[in-house]
Formats: C-alpha cells, sequence, structure tokens
C-alpha cells in the first residue's frame, strides 16, 4: 500500500521547531497486525456511512488502535487556505470552537503544507499554534496527511496525555488509517455536499409551495409538483383569494437550478402575492414584479402567468410574461387560449405586459403549466401541446386535469427538468340551490357568495339579490347562534324559483328561542323587511325559516 | 385574505375608519375594536367611511351603534360616508335606522357634516 508520498521529499526541518519529520514506514506493521487493522479501519460497512458518521467511527477506531488521548481529523478548505477542525475525540472543543489552521503553519499546518508525518515528543517546546492542545495538556502528538489521488484533503492527528515517543509501528497504523480513511472521507465529503444542496433546495421548494390549494364556492383547484431527478428547478404555482371574492392563480418558472432557484423563487412568490391581494390587475401585478427584480443584485429571470378569476361572472383576467398559453377544458370548447407575444419578467427594462378576458363558461378548467411537462427532445412544441390538451379535454375537475395531464405526459424514467401544474376549475351552477353548511360564522361569506352566484345564474338583478343575500346571511347567523347542539352543528339552506318567485328556506336543528338581545331582534327584522313572505317554524327537529321574494324579470 | 379590513387616519381633527371588504358576525367585533382604538380624546368625531364596503350584516349594525353610544359619551360626533344603492345602504334601510344616523354620501361632505358641528 502506499501513503502519498512528499512531494519532492521532506524538507529539511527548521531547527527549534521540536518537531520530526517521519518517513513512511508501512514495513513496520507485522502482516497480522496489518490485516487487522486494515480490516478496522477499512471495514466496508464504513463506506456505508454519511460524513458525520464515517469521521466518528474513524476516530474511535484509530484512538483503538494506536491507545491515543486524542484524535483530531482536520480537513482541507482550499479556498481559505487553512485546515478546520471537522471531528475530534478528547478535544472535541477543537470543532466546537471551529478552530482553523493556516496551511505551512504549526503542526497541522505543516504537516499539510508539506504533506509529511510530523512527530512532537514535547508540545511545551513545539512550535504549536493552536491553544487548545496546551490547554488539554497534550504532551505529544503525531500527525499524517490525509491524501487522494495527490490532493490533501486534510490532517488526520493523534495525541497523548503522557509524553509518549511515537514508534514507527504508530507511525505505520496512523498511515494506514490516514490512506484507507482518505477516499472515504472525500466521497462521503462530496457527496455530503452535492446532497445537503440538492435537500437544501428540495427542502425550500417544497416549502415555498402552497400545501393546501385555497379554494371557495363556485372554484376548485388542483396542482402537481414534480422536482427534477437531479436537480431542483424554480417552477412554483400558488391560488390565493383576493379582495372582493376573487381568485388568483400563478404559475412561473424561474430561470436557472438548484437553490439559488429556488431562494429566488420563493422572493418571487411572496412578492406578486403581496401585489396581488393589494387588488393590483394581473399586468399592473407583472409589471410591479418585474421592476422589483430589476432591483435585485443578480440578474434574474422568470416566465409568469398570473390570472385573476371572478367567480360571479366567470370571468378571467390574463397576463403572460412569456409563460406557455394556458389550456380551458372540460366544456363544449375546449382550446388552447393563444397569449400574446411577451418578454419573461425581469428580461428587458421597463417592460410591460397586456391583460386578455376570458370568459369561462360553468364547468370549464383552466390548466396552467410548466415547460417540463411538454418540452422532450425531438418533439416539436406544439405537438407535445396538443396531447396536453387532448389529454385534458375532457376533464369534469382541476383534479382530473391535473391527473389526466400527468398521466399522458410525463414520461417515465428521470426527469430532465421540473414540472409544475396547477388548474382552477370554475364549477358548475346548479339549477337547485342546496348547502349544509357548519354553524360557524366564518363560513357567511361562502354561504353569501355560492348564493349570489346561483342568483345570478337564475337572472335574478342585482338589486334583488342584494336583499335576498341579506336576508339568507341574517337567517343563517340566527342559526349558527342557535346552534346549541353538542356534536358540531349544521344548518341546511335551499333556495328554488319557481316564475317570478324566488323561495329561501334555512333550516337547522336547534330551537329558536324568542330573540336574544337587540341585536338579533334586528337581524329578524332585517329578514322580514326584505323579504315578501316570512314563515318561521319549529318542528321536533329544529327551526325551518322560509322566506320568499318577488324578483324583477332581469330586463333582456 | 382578510374578509374586512378597516383602515384610520385623521383628518380636519375628525378619525375616519374605512372599511373595505365584507363586515359580518365573524370580523364585525374585531374592526369595531379596531376603531374604538383608533380614535383619540382630541378628536370631534368619527367619519365612518363605507362607500368602499361590499357587505354589511346586522352585527356591523350593532357596531355602529356600539360606535355612536361611545362616542355620544365623549361627546363626539358620528357620520357615515354611505353611497346610494349600496349594499350597506341597503343594510341600514332595511333596519329601519337610516333616519336615526347622520349619513353623507361622501367622506368630504362627511367631513363638512364634521367641521359644521352637531345637529
Amino acid at each position: 500500500m502506499s501513503v502519498g508520498p512528499p512531494r519532492g521529499g521532506a524538507p529539511p526541518f527548521p531547527p527549534g521547531t521540536g518537531q520530526v519529520v517521519l518517513e513512511p514506514a508501512e514495513a513496520e506493521l507485522g502482516p497480522t497486525e496489518q490485516m487487522r487493522t486494515l480490516y478496522r479501519l477499512s471495514d466496508p460497512a464504513l463506506s456505508e456511512l454519511g460524513l458525520d458518521e464515517l469521521l466518528g467511527e474513524l476516530l474511535v477506531r484509530v484512538q483503538d488502535a494506536l491507545s491515543v488521548d486524542t484524535v483530531a481529523i482536520l480537513l482541507y478548505d482550499e479556498e481559505a487556505q487553512q485546515l478546520v477542525a471537522r471531528a475530534a475525540k478528547g478535544i472535541e472543543e477543537e470543532v466546537e470552537q471551529g478552530v482553523r489552521v493556516p496551511i505551512g503553519r504549526g503542526f497541522a499546518g505543516r504537516i499539510a503544507a508539506e504533506r509529511v508525518a510530523i512527530f512532537v515528543a514535547d508540545v511545551d517546546h513545539a512550535d504549536i499554534l493552536n491553544p487548545i492542545l496546551r490547554q488539554k495538556r497534550i504532551r505529544s502528538l503525531l500527525g499524517v496527511p490525509l491524501i487522494v489521488e495527490g490532493d490533501l484533503i486534510g490532517v488526520l492527528h493523534v495525541g497523548s496525555l503522557k509524553p509518549r515517543t511515537f514508534g514507527p509501528r504508530d507511525v505505520a497504523v496512523l498511515q494506514l488509517a490516514a490512506a484507507r480513511a482518505a477516499p472515504g472521507i472525500e466521497r462521503a465529503r462530496l457527496f455530503s455536499a452535492l446532497e445537503y444542496e440538492h435537500h437544501a433546495a428540495m427542502i425550500l421548494q417544497r416549502s415555498l409551495l402552497p400545501k393546501h390549494l385555497v379554494e371557495g364556492p363556485g372554484i376548485s383547484a388542483a396542482a402537481r409538483y414534480m422536482p427534477a431527478t437531479h436537480e431542483v428547478g424554480g417552477d412554483w404555482y400558488d391560488v390565493f383569494p383576493l379582495p372582493h371574492g376573487r381568485f388568483g392563480v400563478v404559475i412561473g418558472d424561474v430561470v436557472g437550478h438548484g437553490l439559488p432557484a429556488a431562494a429566488l423563487m420563493g422572493q418571487l412568490r411572496t412578492a406578486l402575492h403581496a401585489y396581488a391581494i393589494l387588488d393590483h390587475s394581473p399586468a399592473g401585478t407583472l409589471e410591479l414584479v418585474d421592476r422589483l427584480m430589476q432591483t435585485l443584485p443578480a440578474p434574474a429571470m422568470a416566465t409568469v402567468a398570473y390570472a385573476v378569476l371572478d367567480p360571479d361572472t366567470g370571468v378571467l383576467r390574463l397576463a403572460s410574461a412569456g409563460h406557455l398559453p394556458p389550456l380551458v377544458v372540460g366544456g363544449e370548447n375546449p382550446r388552447l387560449l393563444g397569449v400574446a407575444a411577451a418578454p419573461p419578467l425581469g428580461a428587458f427594462p421597463y417592460a410591460s405586459w397586456e391583460e386578455q378576458h376570458i370568459n369561462l363558461a360553468p364547468g370549464e378548467t383552466i390548466v396552467f403549466y410548466t415547460d417540463g411537462l411538454v418540452e422532450r427532445p425531438g418533439v416539436p412544441l406544439m405537438d407535445s401541446i396538443d396531447r396536453l390538451l387532448e389529454a385534458t379535454a375532457e376533464a369534469g375537475s382541476a383534479e382530473e386535469a391535473c391527473r389526466r395531464a400527468a398521466e399522458n405526459l410525463i414520461p417515465p424514467g428521470r426527469l430532465r427538468d421540473d414540472i409544475a401544474i396547477v388548474a382552477l376549475n370554475y364549477g358548475p351552477v346548479p339549477s337547485e340551490f342546496q348547502m349544509r353548511v357548519a354553524a360557524d360564522p366564518n363560513l357567511l361569506v361562502e354561504v353569501r357568495r355560492d348564493l349570489r352566484r346561483w342568483l345570478r345564474s337564475q337572472g335574478v338583478p342585482e338589486t334583488d339579490s342584494r336583499e335576498i343575500v341579506l336576508a339568507v346571511n341574517e337567517a343563517c347567523a340566527n342559526a349558527i347562534e342557535h346552534a346549541y347542539s353538542p356534536a358540531p352543528a349544521e344548518f341546511d339552506l335551499a333556495a328554488t324559483r319557481d316564475g317570478d318567485a324566488v323561495t329561501v328556506t334555512v333550516s337547522d336543528r336547534g330551537s329558536w328561542r324568542s330573540p336574544r338581545g337587540q341585536n338579533r331582534g334586528r337581524g329578524l327584522g332585517i329578514v322580514e323587511a326584505a323579504m315578501d313572505d316570512v314563515k318561521i317554524g319549529t318542528t321536533d327537529n329544529g327551526t325551518v325559516v322560509r322566506m320568499c321574494i318577488k324578483v324583477a324579470d332581469e330586463p333582456g | 385574505m382578510n374578509l374586512g379590513d378597516v383602515q384610520l387616519k385623521t383628518q380636519d381633527s375628525m378619525v375616519i375608519a374605512r372599511l373595505t371588504g365584507e363586515i359580518d358576525l365573524s370580523n364585525a367585533q374585531g374592526v369595531g375594536q379596531a376603531i374604538a382604538r383608533g380614535i383619540t380624546h382630541e378628536a370631534l368625531g368619527l367619519v365612518l367611511d363605507l362607500t368602499g364596503l361590499d357587505f354589511l350584516d346586522s352585527a356591523g349594525v350593532q357596531l355602529i351603534y356600539q360606535l355612536r353610544r361611545d362616542l355620544r359619551a365623549r361627546g363626539q360626533d358620528l357620520i357615515l360616508a354611505i353611497s346610494d344603492d349600496s349594499a350597506p345602504a341597503d343594510t341600514l334601510r332595511l333596519a329601519g335606522i337610516s333616519s336615526q344616523l347622520r349619513i353623507r354620501k361622501t367622506v368630504e361632505e362627511a367631513l363638512a357634516a364634521g367641521a359644521a358641528g352637531p345637529e
């Protein structure tokens, strides 16, 4: 076996440093002893370990083989031209304090610079930089370089609290340990660095993507994200509620890979969300994010499509910054939305974006995706997009659209690029309105939104709709406040239109007392003032409020 | 996204509370507390700006009553700014209390009414 030979032989040691350069001495180990030590230090199990575990195990085995008090491994930081204490036994302070030794100076620094084994018989009379070695009252030291394929990767040294002359046998064992351990350390270190980056990027990416997509009355959402096999990218998607009951949906793809792309994605996602909730238009929101990107220290670019859906009307306002065109599927006319050619965010100074308005029919789903889904070597992009449209054309829900897209477009095996898909379904409006609601004041907004949408679908004019929604809201608030049931309470809501009459019933399972306090009395007063006919009936099971109103026919 | 929101500012010695979004049983109390905290002793009164509000229910009416009671006890005015033909206007009309409140169509008119002193 070989130990990395000193380059150009061991130079003469400066006098008075108390250090002795030693020649490699493997011949000193007897065959049996060598085999045993070799085995202990090259145990196949060691190669399964991560860097920290491997170093920890090596320390124990070296300490055991040489009967020493301290063992330390310092790894070479090429950028800083320093050795950094990475693992230690008996002198754990080295690692805790992050001891750094410049190459070429002191005990370990010289071992690294000269690539030689060095023996220090008496620490007190030697050129030792690291105060911890003195503080721990280490008397004698022996160290060897860790070398892989001619490259220095660190230093391994052992110490004794009693004066000890490390003999040729000790040097041989330590060199053997170093020779055996170095490639393992290097492999584990490289793997750890890559793993760390990949892992960190994955964790960041996952933490930045929404865990649950926001949904609302008439709106359901679904999404998929698949990281590339070897590298995390900067794809993201989001669905969030906006003022006036609207919903924002966004998909984006940051140019680049790995941690920087994931981190930038996080910034852009937050920035876009922050501008969007201030009720900026989709094009205005993209412009603001672009201006923010222009101020970032490093150049950044991303394709983004952002759309705002009004669930009351089905109108979708869409702006796209160089992103692939979305699909509208699940209706009578599955189609690819033509998107005007526009630059990505961050590409040119003072760019602006156009906005288009799309009318979604109830039941239709809009599908956004990133290029990872449709870019295949040797396949024209439009062919892939056509396949995607074909696969999702009849999807009845956002979830089904995502599933069909993933099943039909994602190739088996490893992914070259990450893939994001997000779909938003504009739900169909039933001819008869029915809803079961938990007795929670926070759900009143959903009742109102669903009811408004249904009333619009029934051609009920806005002024009538407002009064009906208010009256029903008050009846529901009553049901919520009277929900005495110890089990999670619910109430039922039903509405029908018959000719010019709209009838709404709210049924709960509580018994209404006479109005408590002025406020509830006021609520009932509003119900009676708003509706033409109100009947409150008490059954064995609960209370039913039946409200009726004649509405004007919507002109046209 | 919050269901409703409130922004406070002071102008011409009046506190202006602008309500946006929707006010209902779920958030009326919190909104009322935020406004009450924002009314200083030096203020002549409060302009409650409902011109940007999409919905107001009876819990919101209760909030207005509570504010009026508290302000009266301190000798401060309450003036509402409400657009005609809006959801909050419907609510106050159907609750039968429009006539009991000082209502103007815009914040500017409400401020002018505040400067003119109590009716």
